[in-house]
């Protein structure tokens, strides 16, 4: 493999800082210094608990957004500006490419996620005075809210080799939303008497992510331990399913007529 | 436009947003004073299950968001000196629901729940709450206390309140005093002695202000309510000694079966009544707990 796709890569986050894009970290400061301070006062008992579920429910939202929203715009700005023409002209394979943007908007997001985890920690400090071992579960839930984050870009970035932004926003969405309520729609086709429906259902629990698995604010507010077997399956699970969403993507972009 | 014509749209500008910021700011308090009592009393989605589908993975953050809403509520209407509280068990239940794992809002929604003065008077449903959070947190000790408190102090259960407690200390970090506790109430019921043991365990176990106020408060009147036991206790005993009661507190100092002058928590002398009777000086703060009143089963949940 070339060292191509990490030129694009770095060159896709270089974008994003003259985008801007990392301005939300100011949101995300004002929000945490909001919270350690108000929250004392409004609320009983649960000054640490905001901290945490609004820090890693700010993680989750924010990166969310530039996920889906940059991401369905990877490869439609690229041939809305024409500069794909110019960059496919160069000895770049499309599926080189398509890696390198992907690979840009992950850094991207994980170098935002890294500057609100010290958002966070700073608020938790500043709230609780001292960490306890139990915090590592806030990094455990952050981790998993990476993961979560990947697997959306590849799913924006999917959408965006054959569909204009609009609808990769709709689309990315719909199965975002759908993998969150996996559980219970495969729990619905268990409670019909049809077998179609239970076949169905149980398809659909299969095919979309599911992003339910990736969600342990609760367990990481509360302090208690995330098992291991779930940090290894929740990798392996969101590597597989990136490396076929990305593998899906080539495939359809390679055939894609350009002209 | 000219330089001279720009400058003063933009002057004209600085002067406008503020005005037109201060103009909607009047108008807002208008349409508040109209609509903010029937906005108060609103609870628009009041399944805890739907609420936590629609938080779309979000739920502990909506439940800490409802808990901060119940505590708000509870406070308002103890601001308005309004004790009836139609939407606190809903913003309790939905808390719960959404966060199982939320232990403030079992702990201090129980007291908000039972409390007879400064709550809504339902025990009943504090103990459901409670039961609620030990179900979902088997470990923690320290719901069992309040389980425990609740049928002993708003119920009148001596029975389900000693096993409670007995409960409590068979967790894996329940305290010895618990298996203590249980034991005296299973041997005494209620007592003044229990009373006041408990009240100091809520009052040791609380950061919260105002529960440890109340706390307080219970304590002193307790301590007032065996200090006129005791008191009433040696005026029947000067009658057994000299055929009547005591007229006056001096008497009973004179007679040699009272020392100095008896002063309850707040400082004040307690007052001698007739037939032997002693009751609490006028300007004292000091309050003699009420037995809890019956909870009016005709209140929704």
């Amino acid at each position: 493999m070339s060292a191509m796709p990490g030129v694009v890569a770095i060159n896709t986050f270089r974008e994003a800082v003259r985008d801007r894009v990392l301005y939300n970290l100011v949101f995300f400061a004002l929000l945490m210094i909001g919270a350690a301070i108000i929250v004392g006062q409004i609320s009983i008992g649960i000054e640490r608990l905001v901290i945490v579920n609004l820090g890693l429910s700010a993680i989750s939202i924010f990166g969310l957004v530039m996920a889906i929203f940059i991401g369905v715009g990877l490869v439609y700005k690229e041939i809305e500006k024409r500069t794909l023409y110019s960059l496919l002209s160069k000895p770049i394979r499309r599926w080189e490419f398509l890696v390198g943007k992907y690979a840009g908007l992950v850094l991207t997001l994980v170098i935002n996620t890294a500057f609100m985890t010290l958002g966070l920690a700073a608020a938790l400090f500043y709230v609780a005075r001292s960490f306890v071992r139990s915090d590592a579960s806030i990094l455990i839930a952050i981790y998993f809210i990476l993961l979560a984050l990947a697997l959306v870009t590849a799913i924006a970035l999917f959408f965006s080799c054959f569909s204009s932004p609009m609808l990769s926003t709709l689309f990315t969405l719909a199965i975002y939303i759908t993998g969150i309520f996996a559980g219970d729609i495969r729990d619905f086709g268990a409670l019909t008497h049809s077998s179609f429906i239970r076949g169905a259902t149980s398809v659909l629990y299969y095919l979309v992510p599911n992003f339910h698995d990736f969600n342990s604010i609760a367990v990481a507010a509360h302090g208690e331990s995330i098992p291991f077997a779930l940090v290894w399956q929740n990798t392996l699970y969101a590597l597989m399913y990136i490396v076929l969403l990305l593998v899906a993507s080539s495939a359809i972009f390679s055939r894609r007529n350009l002209k | 436009m000219t330089n001279a014509s720009q400058k003063r749209s933009s002057w004209l500008a600085l002067g406008a947003v503020p005005l037109l910021f201060a103009a909607l700011f009047a108008l807002q308090t208008r349409i508040d004073a109209r609509t903010r009592t029937e906005a108060q009393e609103e609870l628009l989605l009041r399944s805890p299950r739907a609420i936590e589908k629609i938080s779309l993975g979000y739920d502990s953050l909506l439940a800490d968001i409802y808990w901060t809403r119940a505590v708000q509520y509870y406070g308002g209407k103890l601001a308005d000196q309004n004790l009836h509280f139609p939407l606190l068990w809903p913003l309790l239940d939905i808390s719960t629901t959404l966060d199982p794992k939320l232990l403030p809002a079992y702990h201090f929604g129980a007291m908000f729940l039972s409390e007879p003065r400064v709550g809504a008077n339902r025990p009943d449903l504090a103990v459901e709450l409670v039961k609620r959070g030990i179900a979902a947190n088997p470990d923690r000790w320290g719901l069992y206390a309040d389980l425990g408190f609740l049928y002993y102090w708003y119920l009148r259960d001596y029975g389900d309140a000693a096993s409670a407690y007995l409960a409590g200390s068979h967790t894996p970090q329940g305290p010895a005093w618990m298996k203590f506790m249980a034991a005296r109430l299973d041997q005494k019921g209620g007592s003044l002695e229990n009373s006041r043991m408990i009240w100091t365990q809520v009052y040791e176990s609380n950061s919260d202000p105002k529960i440890r106020k109340l706390a307080l408060d219970t304590l002193k009147g307790l301590k007032a309510e065996q200090d006129e036991q005791e008191l009433e206790a040696v005026a029947s005993e000067y009658r057994r000694r000299f055929g009547r009661y005591p007229a006056s507190i001096a008497e009973m100092r004179d007679s040699g079966l009272l020392r100095g002058t008896p002063v309850d928590p707040d400082g004040y002398p307690y007052v001698l009544e007739p037939d032997g009777l002693f009751g609490l000086n006028a300007r004292s703060t000091v309050a003699i707990p009420l037995e809890p009143r019956t909870p009016p089963r005709s209140l929704a949940k």
